[in-house]
């Protein structure tokens, strides 16, 4: 049919359909069918023409695809139809090949027409380009067609879910920054697409791969996510199943997404430390010597895991999370397995290279790795420091030019911040510890300075200012360095050696550029002389070098040279600031007036600047790593940049300065210097004082512990003692019981506190007993005394005045009761008589009733009836009687409680007129009392009228005789009483 | 570092209440005065012991702006445990809590743990929510509340504590399925994964005596 179609259209001669006609016709029918396989059918055409009129289906077709996309869910196969065609428009890629012959349906005759197709030039691909950025908008255009597309993805069809993969990721790759905003706000829309890692399909999970790839790229919120949905673990999982290194492309994307992922996201990168992740990198490294080859795969993958140790270890990093990786890498075994890699044999140099890097950066700055890279051997015979290795192939001119950059980069990392190691490199030159037998780190650089390779020098030089970095012992101590020259002539110090070399450059036949050795020299003589006066003597002392840097400076040189002239003058400018005008020929002021004679100043200072304004230069003061094109710009190390930053401004102002000025700043320099000694001292001071609170707070502190425990134990303690107590007293108690209840058996088992208490109940029991008894004593007491107050009432009552009254009406009562009882006897009488007359009747009837005479009957009956009833009236009258009597008696009752109420009246009275009795005595008592005083006043009147008229004696004699009346009185008034 | 048990948190709230502050509190003890607007997500760890078990908690906090607030959405669900955190001091940011709670609701598994944060609680003459309103609305809405200061760290550790403990113990009653991970719990390590089906607790003494 398809050979048939196509013999068909190329043989016809009339007007053929266009493309772009066809291509209507067929958007029409899915339009408008509604037949499901006509749709169909149509859209499949649709996708076998859509690479060739890209143009046209793309235009055309795109929303009557996205239609059916929206309304033909239920069709897998519809939907797998519109979706590669969607994606053969939307996509860039024209090597993905597919193949195309189960729907090679062409109504159209293949010609030759569009052999751009065919033949990608230039153009053609940005066209192809153009076209698919200009589809990816119009699709995008709708975010809702970018959430459809994501819901199709949970199809688990592979047909659905496949190109729909494979067309996000094209939408993706033209439009990344829309489309993962698209996807960032839509729910979910990240987890769905993580979802497609764990599809057992590989050729899903792989394009999914991809597609996280796209969707990663350069958007930090989404790296989070896809990093909190388990991705580092989904990946790490997938890369050791694929075989890790070994492993194909499926490992290095899963790498690539990894690197994505992490790359300049702390947050990824904390996540991943924190996970536990860096301990899963060890085995990955675990290459070292098995040569099982390396293939081209192999070697990708191993190049982006050691980017991905770099990455979490990075020097732009923060410090704090750099360190803490470092830390885990050394403690899981990471660095010492990327040190096996280092010293093994076999390994491409690419990998070396790279791992080199890796290390370097997994010692930066971190004293314990250092240390271990320090000890780190080479498997050689004997056994050489790596570091020794290393160097060797750095100063090596056949080694590959990275190799000797990441060689001086492991080198640099070794010594940043690490005194240690800085003091172990320069003491190999020295000669008290200089090592004659084997090659050592500082022969290897001194070899490297004085090459023939002008590259050597540099790299030599700068690993040497690496030594000296911030470390004025070691700055000192390289001044001790001599060397031996071979003519026999006396030993030159390095210094000297470094300086001869500068100014004698010319003398030796070097490879390479010239500039780059003395660049190198200056920058070494630089970092070394700064800071430290003393290396600025031995520098000054040389007598041709002062001449030499002027020359350099002043002379007309070409571009080539300016920075050399740069350098020089940076290197003059430090002899002036760090100089401790030791020496009298070069002062600081001497060498300021040679600046101002010999160069002027602006043009010193202007020379100093070109340093800083090299194109390089900027290059360099980003990273710390040497990286560089082409050995030729290999001109400035990291570090240097640094010191010129800081020197240039301080050395124009040096240069500026009068000699006047510069006196006072010295004043004001030393003063301050003073200050801060006297700074110092107090800090110190506090310091001491700080530490030894700090001792005493400790000190306190362990101490009050140590009370608290004392205590703690002292409580413990004391309620041991009472639990011992308690325990004896039970013991006590038990003995006891047990010899009393030896015979009661049972008894004997009674508990210890059982027979405690029950000894107490026994006692408080008896202690109760006894004031039962006492209180008994007691009532008897209070009874006897009642008994008593009642006979006392009973007493007074009969004593009374009014209880004659009582007694009368007593005795009548008593008079009243006897005539009672007489009468009621009398009454029993009457009715005992009654009831013997009343036998006597009935035994009368009866005898009538048996002897039957009768006739008489009738009136004794008669009489007996009379008798009868005068009986019973008898009987009612003293009825009444004893009622009136027991009326009486109730009365006379009641007249009893009247009297004994008037005799409680009386007495009442009795004691009213006692108390009146006992007042009146009172009163009488008053009244002698009076009449005792009256008595008195007389006698004392008399007295006065004695004294005023009679004589004396009588008076006296009447007087005693009154006196003694009076007693007598006295004692009457008593007696009467 | 080994773990018996992996728990993720989230914290969520409006912008100023405090978030980083009260994780910086938590995973490096200090307490930072002027901190950056969060953008988008932070990362945080620690270990904490529950039950004599170490559990490792990650930690993510979220921003609490409004445009932020989709990509927040995306952590909801596999997420165990939310802090949901308002500003004593501001009345606003409580009266938002919920939306949050909505929010949270609607897009977490079900079984997420929230507590409920009063932060600030060292601002006391500065409040305008009072703690009893904070308790009420905890109790209302089935959550654990606590009032915090990330700056004196003041209840900070137990905010994070507690809410472990409450998923700890939701685990025990077999109330998580400790296999799925997108419920934001991962068993440490050390548990082989036939082990992971008996009840917790075995596996977890194994764990605790791996680590001593």
């Amino acid at each position: 049919m398809n050979f048939f179609r196509g013999v068909m259209g190329g043989q016809a001669a009339g007007p053929q359909p266009s493309g772009a006609e066809t291509i209507q016709k067929l958007c029409d029918r899915v339009a408008s069918s509604t037949l499901l396989e006509d749709r169909r059918d149509a859209v499949r055409a649709l996708k076998s023409l859509s690479k060739k009129y890209r143009m046209e289906v793309g235009t055309q077709a795109m929303d009557h695809l996205i239609n059916i996309l929206q309304t033909d869910r239920s069709d897998s196969e519809i939907l797998g139809y519109a979706l590669d065609t969607l994606y053969n428009v939307i996509c860039n890629d024209e090597e993905e090949e597919q193949d195309e012959s189960e729907d090679a349906v062409t109504p159209l005759p293949v010609s030759g027409k569009h052999k751009n197709v065919s033949m990608p030039d230039e153009n053609a691909q940005k066209q192809a380009d153009d076209l698919g950025a200009h589809f990816t908008d119009k699709f995008i255009q709708d975010p809702e067609h970018v959430t459809l597309l994501l819901t199709l993805l949970e199809e688990f069809d592979f047909h659905v879910r496949w190109p729909a993969v494979k067309l996000l990721t094209a939408l993706l790759k033209n439009q990344g920054p829309q489309v993962q905003g698209i996807i960032l706000v839509s729910p979910m829309g990240v987890s769905r697409l993580m979802d497609l890692l764990a599809d057992s399909r590989e050729v899903i999970r792989n394009d999914g791969l991809l597609l996280l790839q796209q969707l990663t790229k350069g958007n930090a919120a989404i790296q989070k996510i896809v990093a909190f949905e388990n991705a580092f673990e989904r990946l790490l999982d997938i890369i050791t199943e694929e075989g890790s290194s070994d492993g194909g492309i499926v490992v290095e994307d899963c790498l690539l997404l990894l690197l994505n992922l992490l790359k300049n996201n702390s947050s990824n990168q904390n996540f991943f430390k924190e996970g536990s992740y860096i301990q899963r990198m060890k085995p990955w490294f675990e290459v070292g010597d098995d040569n099982s080859g390396w293939s081209a795969q192999k070697v990708t993958n191993l190049h982006l895991m050691l980017q991905l140790v770099r990455v979490m270890v990075s020097p732009v990093n923060s410090p704090g999370a750099t360190a803490s990786c470092q830390k885990s890498m050394y403690l899981c075994g990471l660095l010492q397995q990327l040190c096996t890699i280092l010293m093994a044999t076999g390994v491409p140099a690419d990998i070396l290279t790279e791992t080199i890097n890796t290390v370097s950066e997994v010692i930066r700055g971190s004293q314990v790795n250092q240390d271990y890279f320090a000890s780190v051997n080479a498997p050689s015979n004997p056994p050489r420091p790596a570091i020794v290795v290393l160097l060797m192939s750095m100063v090596n001119e056949r080694q590959p030019f990275v190799l000797r950059c990441a060689v001086l980069y492991c080198f640099q990392c070794f010594l940043y911040k690490n005194q240690k190691g800085q003091g172990e490199i320069v003491a190999t030159l020295l000669p008290s510890t200089i090592d004659a037998n084997s090659i050592s780190a500082g022969q290897l650089l001194c070899g490297g300075l004085f090459s023939a390779d002008s590259l050597s020098n540099w790299c030599a030089a700068v690993a040497l200012a690496h030594a000296l970095q911030d470390n004025l012992t070691q700055k000192e101590q390289l001044l001790r360095v001599q060397l031996a020259t071979s003519m026999g002539n006396p030993p030159v110090s390095l210094l000297q050696q470094c300086t001869n070399i500068l100014s004698q450059g010319d003398k030796i036949v070097r490879r390479g550029s010239k500039v780059q050795t003395r660049v190198g020299l200056l920058m070494l003589l630089c970092t070394w002389i700064s800071n430290c006066p003393i290396a600025v003597t031995h520098f000054l002392h040389n007598q041709e070098n002062v001449p030499f840097l002027t020359a350099q400076i002043s002379e007309n040189l070409g571009e080539d040279e300016r920075l050399v002239q740069g350098l020089c003058a940076l290197l003059l400018g430090i002899c002036i600031y760090y100089n401790d005008n030791s020496l009298e020929n070069y002062t600081k002021e001497k060498l300021k007036q040679l600046i101002e004679k010999r160069i002027g100043k602006e043009n010193f200072v202007e020379k100093l600047s070109f340093v800083a304004k090299h194109e390089l230069y900027s290059r360099a003061a980003q990273k710390p790593q040497p990286v560089f094109p082409s050995p030729e710009q290999m001109l400035f190390d990291h570090e240097f940049t640094k010191l010129v930053k800081e020197l240039e401004g301080v050395i124009t102002k040096a240069v500026h300065k009068s000699s006047e000025e510069e006196k006072k700043e010295e004043e004001v320099k030393k003063t301050l210097e003073q200050h801060d000694n006297i700074v110092t001292q107090y800090k110190e001071l506090i310091r001491e004082q700080d530490a030894q609170i700090q001792e005493l707070k400790e000190k306190v502190v362990s101490m009050s512990s140590q009370n608290e425990q004392l205590q703690a134990t002292v409580t413990q303690q004391l309620s041991q003692i009472q639990q011992h107590k308690d325990q004896y007293n039970i013991l006590k108690l038990k003995l006891g019981k047990d010899n009393q209840s030896n015979s009661q058996g049972d008894g004997s088992q009674v508990n210890g506190l059982q027979t405690e208490e029950l000894t107490q109940l026994r006692e408080e029991v008896e202690e109760l007993h006894k004031q039962h008894a006492l209180l008994q004593t007691q009532l008897g007491d209070k009874d006897a005394l009642i008994d008593t107050l009642k006979s006392e009432a009973a007493q007074k009552a009969e004593c009374s005045a009014g209880a004659s009254d009582n007694t009368d009406l007593l005795k009548e009562l008593e008079a009243l009761r006897s005539q009672v009882q007489l009468q009621s006897s009398e009454i029993n009488l009457l009715k005992t008589e009654r009831q013997d007359l009343l036998k006597r009747a009935e035994t009368g009837l009866s005898d009538t009733v048996s002897t039957g005479d009768s006739s008489s009957d009738p009136a004794k009956m008669a009489d007996l009836e009379n008798r009868l009833a005068a009986q019973t009236a008898e009987t009612e009258k003293l009825k009444d009687e004893t009622k009136s009597l027991s009326e009486s008696r109730a009365d006379l009752e009641q007249q009893l409680a009247s009297a004994t109420s008037t005799v409680a009246i009386l007495q009442t009275e009795n004691a009213k007129l006692q108390t009146e009795v006992q007042e009146s005595k009172k009163e009488q008592d008053d009244l002698l009392m009076l009449l005792a005083d009256q008595d008195q006043k007389i006698h004392s009147l008399k007295q006065k009228l004695k004294s005023l008229g009679q004589t004396v004696e009588d008076e006296d004699d009447l007087d005693a005789r009154d006196q003694t009346d009076d007693d007598e009185e006295e004692e009457d008034d008593d007696n009467e009483d | 570092m080994a773990y018996a048990y992996l728990f993720k948190y989230i914290i969520i709230g409006d912008t100023g209440v405090g978030k980083s502050c009260l994780l910086l509190q938590f995973t490096d003890k200090r307490f930072q005065p002027v901190h950056d607007l969060t953008i988008g997500v932070e990362f945080g760890a620690r270990m904490i012991t529950i039950d004599g078990k170490q559990i490792k908690l990650q930690i993510w906090d979220t921003a609490g702006q409004e445009s932020f607030r989709s990509i927040t959405r995306s952590y909801y669900r596999g997420a165990a445990g939310a802090l949901l955190v308002y500003d004593i001091t501001r009345r606003d940011t409580f009266n938002h809590l919920t939306t949050w709670l909505e929010d949270a609701r609607q897009h977490s598994n079900s079984n997420m743990v929230i507590m409920l944060i009063g932060n600030k609680s060292d601002l006391e003459s500065r409040r305008e929510v009072k703690k009893e309103e904070g308790e009420a609305f905890a109790r209302e809405h089935g959550l654990i509340f606590m009032e915090t200061s990330a700056k004196t760290a003041s209840n900070v550790e137990e905010a994070f504590i507690n809410t472990a403990k409450e998923i700890y113990e939701k685990i025990q009653e077999g109330v998580f399925d400790i296999n799925n991970e997108a419920n934001g719990i991962k068993i440490g390590p050390q548990h082989p994964t036939t082990n992971s089906t008996l009840p917790g607790s075995q596996g977890g003494q194994q764990a605790g005596g791996g680590c001593c």
